[in-house]
């Protein structure tokens, strides 16, 4: 029995702090992942609490047998973040955090451009393709979990996640060929 | 500076979260609140009272139908005495 279990066991059993490990556990990747997805970073603590939230409450109906436990939170918020997108479109990515360790203000700046550019790529392209590449760039999920999460073929993630990138590459040689 | 030192330095800055320090407070705070109201039984009579004294006019409203029923007992019970 996993370490993961056991703590899942002993909330289900009425020990409800256990469920700050999982929280604990799992709030950084939940609050990137949809970051990465939704482009809000006002909301995107606020939609990851509702998923932590509703992960407590649906416990019961993890079945350890269908799969881990990550994917099953993580599938919860790649429904909410499918259902926050339906009532609300994204606001454009101008927000993330910038960390450059150039002193050149030119490098700085062009630098800053070519993120700038990838960030409007990937909020370009169809939340599918973006949902596959953010599960498996940023998340690191296997190409099985991922399928399990979007309920498609192992195929399906592999040609979604290399046209996302397909696209991503291009917009950075278009770029870079026009520094 | 190459392509693939941007893409992992943009991948990089993507992956740089701030999370608000009390997110795991905020989180079992909700639980904590989701799980008392599920335990707070229907009826509570304590809360009733609460409730009665916090407000003058529910207290008054009270005070006005119990004096309104005992009186209307009252009635009935002297209408059945006369009545035999």
């Amino acid at each position: 029995m996993t370490q993961e279990t056991e703590v899942i066991r002993q909330v289900l059993q009425g020990d409800i702090e256990s469920f700050r490990i999982i929280v604990e556990r799992y709030e950084r990747p939940i609050v990137r992942m949809i970051r990465n997805i939704i482009n809000n970073k006002e909301t995107c603590e606020d939609i990851a609490q509702d998923v932590f939230f509703t992960a407590y409450r649906k416990l019961a109906s993890f079945d350890p047998a269908r799969g881990n436990f990550s994917t099953w939170l993580f599938t919860l918020a790649r429904n909410k973040s499918i259902n926050t997108m339906r009532k609300k479109r994204p606001l454009s990515m101008s927000e993330l955090p910038e960390n450059s360790d150039t002193n050149n203000p030119s490098d700085e700046l062009a630098e800053k451009e070519f993120l700038d550019d990838l960030d409007s790529k990937l909020n370009s392209l169809p939340l599918t393709q973006k949902r596959a590449f953010v599960l498996a760039e940023f998340e690191k999920l296997s190409y099985k979990e991922i399928a399990q999460i979007e309920r498609v073929r192992i195929g399906t993630i592999k040609s979604r996640i290399n046209r996302a990138k397909n696209e991503l590459e291009k917009a950075l040689k278009e770029t870079w060929y026009e520094k | 500076m190459k392509s693939e030192e941007i893409y992992n330095a943009w991948k990089e800055r993507r992956s740089q979260i701030d999370i608000r320090k009390n997110f795991a407070d905020e989180v079992m705070s909700q639980i904590y609140r989701y799980e008392r109201r599920k335990r707070k039984p229907l009826f509570d009579v304590n809360r009733l009272i609460e409730l009665i004294s916090a407000h003058r006019f529910v207290k008054a409203a009270v005070v006005t139908t119990g004096a309104v029923t005992g009186l209307v007992r009252i009635m009935f019970v002297v209408y059945a005495f006369l009545g035999c």
